[in-house]
C-alpha cells in the first residue's frame, strides 16, 4: 500500500474508532466525525492530484459543503443537548435506560 | 521532498491518534487544527495548492473555529489532556494498531512519485485543480444549485433543532 493511501485510510479508521469508542463528551464524538470528513477530503484530493484526473477536483469541494452542513446539524444537536440536559456528558443521556 | 511528505503523512496519522484518544475537547480541537494544517501540507506537496487553500480557509477558518468556541460547552474545571492515564492508554493502543496495520499491509512495491504531475503545467495559466473545480460551475451547474439548496435547507434544520418553546428539541433546564 502506498504511504499516502495508508496514511489517510488509517486516519479514517482512527476517526471511526474515536467516534465508536467515545468516552465522556458529546463534542469529542463530533470532533472525531470532523476528523473522518477531513481524512475523506484529503483522500479525494489526493485521488485528483495523484491520478491527474482534474475533473474530479469538484468532489472534495462538494464533500466539504455537505460536511459543513453535517457539522452545523451536529452542533445544533449539541446545543439542544446542553440546553436540555445542562451538560454534554454522554452519561446524562440516559432517558432510555432501563 | 519525499522526506517532507513522509513527515507530513506521519503527522496526519499522529494528529488523528491525538483526536481519537478523546481527551478533553479543547485538546481534541487543537489536534484537529494540527491535522488540518498538516493535511494542507500534504496537498501542497502533491501539487494541489487551490484545494489546500480551500481546506485552510473553509475547514480551518470556518468550521473548526465554530467547533473551538462550541467547546466552551464542554468546560470542566480539570480538563484532561494527553497525560492522563485513560487517554494515554488509548493513544498507545491506537499507535500500536496503526503500526501493526503498516506491518501487515505496507510492505509491497510502490512508486514514490511525490512530484505532483500536473498535465496543464506549461500549457495553461491556471493550475490543474483550479481548472477542475471550475468544472463545478460550468458543466456541474445543477450540482452547484443542488448544493446551495442543501445548504439553505440545513439552515432551516438548525433553526428547527434549536427552536425551543413547543416545537424542537429544547426546553428550559
Amino acid at each position: 500500500m502506498t504511504p499516502a493511501h495508508f496514511a489517510f485510510s488509517s486516519a479514517f479508521m482512527l476517526g471511526l474508532a474515536g467516534l465508536a469508542f467515545h468516552r465522556t463528551h458529546f463534542i469529542s464524538a463530533l470532533l472525531c466525525l470532523e476528523g473522518l470528513m477531513l481524512s475523506l477530503f484529503i483522500a479525494l484530493s489526493m485521488w485528483t492530484l495523484q491520478f491527474d484526473t482534474m475533473n474530479s477536483a469538484s468532489l472534495p469541494m462538494i464533500l466539504l459543503a455537505f460536511s459543513a452542513c453535517e457539522a452545523g446539524t451536529g452542533l445544533a444537536l449539541l446545543v439542544a443537548t446542553t440546553r436540555t440536559h445542562s451538560t454534554n456528558r454522554l452519561q446524562n443521556l440516559n432517558l432510555l435506560q432501563c | 521532498m519525499s522526506y517532507m511528505m513522509y513527515i507530513l503523512l506521519f503527522g496526519l496519522v499522529l494528529g488523528l491518534v491525538a483526536v481519537a484518544s478523546n481527551p478533553s475537547p479543547y485538546f481534541a480541537a487543537l489536534g484537529l487544527v494540527v491535522v488540518a494544517g498538516v493535511g494542507c501540507g500534504v496537498l501542497v506537496g502533491s501539487g494541489g495548492c487551490f484545494l489546500s487553500l480551500i481546506l485552510f480557509l473553509i475547514y480551518l477558518g470556518g468550521m473548526l473555529v465554530v467547533f473551538a468556541y462550541s467547546a466552551a460547552m464542554a468546560a470542566e474545571p480539570y480538563p484532561e489532556g494527553w497525560g492522563s492515564w485513560p487517554t494515554l492508554r488509548l493513544m498507545v493502543g491506537y499507535v500500536l494498531g496503526v503500526g501493526m496495520a503498516w506491518v501487515l499491509l505496507g510492505g509491497g512495491w510502490y512508486e514514490e512519485d511525490w512530484g505532483g504531475f500536473d498535465g496543464l503545467v506549461g500549457e495553461s495559466v491556471l493550475r490543474g485543480d483550479v481548472v477542475g473545480v471550475s468544472v463545478m460551475y460550468s458543466s456541474g451547474g445543477w450540482l452547484l444549485i443542488g448544493g446551495g439548496w442543501v445548504l439553505l435547507l440545513t439552515l432551516f434544520v438548525v433553526l428547527e433543532l434549536t427552536r425551543g418553546l413547543s416545537r424542537g428539541a429544547l426546553r428550559a433546564v
